[in-house]
């Protein structure tokens, strides 16, 4: 352990020695399973051992990076990197990188997903479940994947740090006729906690109330979000809170900080907690990872900072630096106060809608947006499913959609699967007025 | 590249009990310059160089990739290998379609290497699209633009004989602006490629397009009015039928995803065996032929042999309006009893080759584009799109124009704002009645697979006429 990091000091002490202003490297140890099934079989198993270094260097204000392989020829990418700097122009908005050193907490990565070698039971633990809920018809496909990361960061402002992160998740879509399909998922930085049999029932459950679906009808809706799809949807808020998406006026949250941009029992947090698939005690600059409220009841409290970006907003940066900018690791919904019955029982007429793909937007600074629902979609009435409906898309706008939250379940869970929900996030069942939906004509 | 170690590698896996093994090597120099407001924002380059085992035993495949060039970590990885693919344990035994080995070396000319044009030319001819831009008369509050380069270098090995090498620059660029305008912003992207060497870089005309895009979007600002929603002709440009092509028939037509092997990220086909849509069903008009084709010279999607060493043709996916040809890789074209054609892409080492598209077009018409105006008495010109999707059937796509007029008696008359046609794969392809001649392909990054690999494609293609649908 202590090798690693002292051989990552080597490469930002040789940097520095070379001439470079400030200097940050980070080596990443990984090792990644997948298990890929689809027809109820496995289609490969997958395995990865990666071995990387991070390195990004300041000379007067230019900012270059690059990732190295390995320790043998650092000298070489260090002259070569410095070479670029010196023709490269300045950087107007670098600020510095994290000065001090800061005390972290001890990871809680779970040693067992660094040994687990062969996790193929688990996708049949989940088949299982499915099967449990549709019968021997079921046609079920996901992935199951797992994450050990030994992470040494050092830079020449101060920080210095080791980090493991572990993660495991099983994304399984159960169809019980050609076009009636639940998505599962099971989320987790533990062996512990990872229920596959979870994501099997789930999905299993949807897939089977979502039988003999109808094309649906446009108009504008109260809807049910399941955690999934609320996941997708807290992804494009958590995109658009990065200070560099406000700078690249890539935000419908450009000038509104102060401002109410959601109703009051709205808290939106980034929070790479122990239990989130992307736990970290330090971001990429050295800066230890913090809960962070970006929206507490309603109003829009911060950005999302690394040292250079909280320079330029005159505010302190908030432990989210990526190796160029600040993003957002894992998002928590703040639970309400009702039950995921209550919200169904108290709807008179609308959607629930399980899981959706493909957002794709007109303009990221105004919010208009389109995604396409798919698995289970139910019209509800008078607090029961009536119908399993088909070939609809929201077409809506992502600051409006924030704004027109009604009700918040107390029931939560963590989801994350592909790039669709995005980083993790810890959703909870969210009622939501007036959501425009569009079909093909 | 150590080529040793990779035939060393395959030979290792010989000796077990194996159906099929093979050994890719790939080294990749990847450098990506980064502006925003015309002020570099980073500089990043690196070089990536790794080697994977592909094995199937007992009808199951494993895969293992590693970064670490050494012999025991390549004996760990066969070994590895092996045993994932003896643990999926499957009921039907998977197999490859047959196919001949091949020893061959194949590489992509530069007229100017890429790896020789200084950085900071690079960069100044992107800061020049930017000063370009800051002298239009339009707004921009902001703009991204960022060059790429990547040098690939590969050396793919099987049990079966073959020994293929090959080397490919590719050089890509996008350019992202954001108007503002009367207290109103709307926003354009443009993404460039090109396989070859620096010389597509001014043959892109960057500024020129980009400069277009800005006074297109003060004009929807400005002057442009909303359609009244109703059936009517539509002029599909060529970026909006290269969209169009590259959904709602390079996609449905993966043979993994009409299998149900992507079904649980990219989704399944509208097209499946017992279905209403199979090869041989009408999917459009006769006037529709849509390919695949990787081997056009220089085009982002270039390949002269697949990642299963493979040879590459062109494809007819909808052959005069009829579902034709699958996309395949040996896998898929096992289980439909077919031969692979070639399009099995995966973008590194560490990814396992899939089925993917290299450049999908409709083949050109007769007419001008003049000539497929004129002929409409009332109808709308979407040149260009912003928002865009389809569902993961690739059945209900929704294309949002960026940059459309209204047609009146032939005649290109205002811009309309963000004009919409949310249909069907078969509704948008049986009402096209004609096809214009001249082909404009674009760059683009098509995205599948988990972990995702975008691959670099051309879309693009002829104008289109659509009769009678419903546009909003």
């Amino acid at each position: 352990m202590t090798e690693m990091l002292s051989k990552t000091e080597e490469i930002v002490k040789k940097a520095k020695s070379l001439g470079a202003d400030e200097v940050i490297a980070k080596t990443t140890l990984g090792k990644y399973r997948q298990v890929r099934f689809s027809n109820n079989q496995v289609d490969i198993t997958v395995a990865w051992n990666d071995y990387v270094t991070d390195v990004i260097l300041a000379w007067k204000k230019r900012l270059v990076a690059t990732q190295m392989h390995n320790f043998t020829n650092v000298d070489t990418s260090l002259r070569q990197l410095l070479r670029l700097a010196k023709v490269s122009e300045e950087s107007p908005t670098f600020g510095g990188f994290a000065k001090g050193s800061f005390p972290y907490a001890k990871s809680k990565a779970d040693k067992k997903l660094e040994d687990l070698e062969n996790p193929t039971d688990y996708v049949f633990e989940a088949i299982e479940a499915a099967k449990k809920e549709i019968g021997s018809g079921i046609d079920s496909g996901g992935i199951l994947f797992t994450k050990f990361e030994n992470v040494y960061l050092a830079s020449s402002e101060g920080p210095t740090g080791i980090d493991a992160r572990s993660a495991i998740e099983l994304s399984i879509r159960a169809f019980s006729e050609r076009e009636a399909s639940g998505h599962g998922v099971a989320c987790s930085s533990t062996l512990r906690d990872f229920k596959p049999s979870d994501a099997g029932t789930k999905a299993g459950e949807i897939a089977k109330l979502a039988r003999s679906p109808k094309i649906g009808e446009e108009g504008a809706y109260d809807v049910i979000f399941d955690p999934l799809i609320f996941g997708s949807i807290v992804s494009i808020w958590a995109g658009m809170i990065s200070a560099y998406s406000i700078m690249t006026q890539m935000s419908v949250f450009v000038d509104k900080l102060g401002k109410k941009v959601a109703p009051e029992i709205v808290i939106l947090k980034d929070n790479p907690a122990v239990y989130s698939m992307s736990n970290r005690v330090f971001d990429d600059e050295g800066v230890p990872t913090r809960e962070n409220v970006f929206i507490d009841q309603g109003i829009l409290k911060t950005y999302l900072h690394n040292t250079s970006t909280a320079k330029i907003f005159k505010t302190k940066t908030t432990g989210n630096a990526g190796l160029i900018a600040p993003g957002s690791w894992s998002v928590e919904m703040d639970a309400g106060g009702v039950s995921k019955e209550t919200l169904f029982k108290e709807m008179k007429r609308g959607l629930y809608l399980t899981n959706t793909w493909y957002t794709r937007f007109q303009n990221y600074a105004k919010g208009d947006f389109s995604t396409i629902p798919r698995d289970g979609i139910f019209l509800v009435e008078k607090g029961e499913i009536k119908q399993s409906l088909k070939d609809l898309r929201i077409s809506d706008n992502a600051l409006t959609m924030l704004g027109n939250i009604a009700g918040i379940s107390k029931e939560r869970q963590q989801v994350h699967w592909w790039g669709e929900a995005d980083p993790p996030s810890l959703s909870p069942y969210v009622l939501m007025k007036n959501v425009h939906m569009t079909k093909s004509k | 590249m150590d080529e040793d170690l990779i035939n060393c590698a395959l030979e290792y896996a010989q000796t077990k009990k194996i159906e099929y093994a093979e050994v890719k090597g790939q080294s990749q120099t990847a450098d990506r310059i980064v502006l925003r407001n015309g002020n570099l924002e980073a500089y990043v380059t690196a070089v990536d160089s790794g080697f994977c085992v592909r094995i199937m035993a007992n009808g199951g495949i494993g895969f293992a990739s590693t970064n670490k060039w050494s012999k025991s970590e390549a004996k760990q990885l066969v070994d590895l290998a092996f045993k994932l693919a003896k643990a999926a344990n499957r009921k039907e035994k998977l197999s490859f379609a047959k196919k001949k080995a091949v020893k061959t070396k194949w590489t992509v000319d530069q007229k100017r290497k890429i790896e020789n044009i200084p950085s900071e030319d690079r960069v100044e001819a992107l800061t020049e699209v930017d000063k370009t831009l800051a002298s239009c008369n339009v707004k921009i509050p902001a703009t991204i633009s960022q060059c790429s380069i990547d040098l690939i270098t590969k050396y793919f090995v099987n049990s079966e004989g073959s020994r293929i090498r090959s080397f490919v620059p590719k050089i890509g660029a996008y350019f992202f602006i954001t108007v503002a305008e009367q207290g109103k912003t709307e926003q354009a992207y443009e993404q460039f490629g090109y396989s070859g060497g620096w010389e597509a870089f001014n043959e892109w005309k960057i500024a020129e397009k980009m400069v277009h895009n800005a006074k297109v979007l003060k004009d929807v600002i400005t002057r442009a009015k909303r359609l009244a929603p109703g059936t009517t002709d539509l002029i599909c440009g060529s970026e909006v039928a290269g969209i169009a092509a590259h959904e709602s028939c390079g996609h449905p037509m993966e043979a993994d995803r009409i299998l149900g092997r992507e079904m649980s990220q990219a989704g399944r086909s509208f097209i499946y065996k017992g279905g209403p849509y199979w090869t041989g069903t009408r999917i459009g008009s006769n006037v529709v032929t849509v390919v695949d084709d990787p081997t056009i010279e220089h085009s982002y999607g270039y390949y002269l042999y697949d990642d299963e060493g493979v040879k590459a043709r062109r494809r007819l996916l909808y052959k005069d309006g009829v579902i034709n040809e699958f996309l395949h890789n040996r896998e898929s074209a096992a289980k439909l009893g077919t031969r692979s054609n070639g399009s099995s892409r995966s973008i590194n080492y560490d990814r396992e080759a899939i089925v993917r598209m290299a450049n999908t077009f409709v083949l050109p018409g007769k007419l001008s584009e003049e000539e497929l105006i004129e002929d409409v008495k009332h109808g709308v010109y979407m040149k260009s799109f912003t928002e865009w999707n389809i569902d993961d059937k690739r059945f209900n796509q929704r294309y949002v124009g960026r940059e459309a007029y209204l047609i009146e008696r032939g005649e290109l008359k205002q811009p309309v704002a963000r004009p919409v046609i949310e249909t069907t794969t078969e509704k948008f392809w049986t009402a096209v009645d004609a096809v214009s001649k001249e082909v404009k392909f674009d760059a683009a990054t098509c995205g599948k697979g988990d972990p995702s690999q975008g691959v670099p494609v051309y879309t693009g293609g002829p104008c289109l006429r659509l009769r009678g649908v419903f546009v909003k």
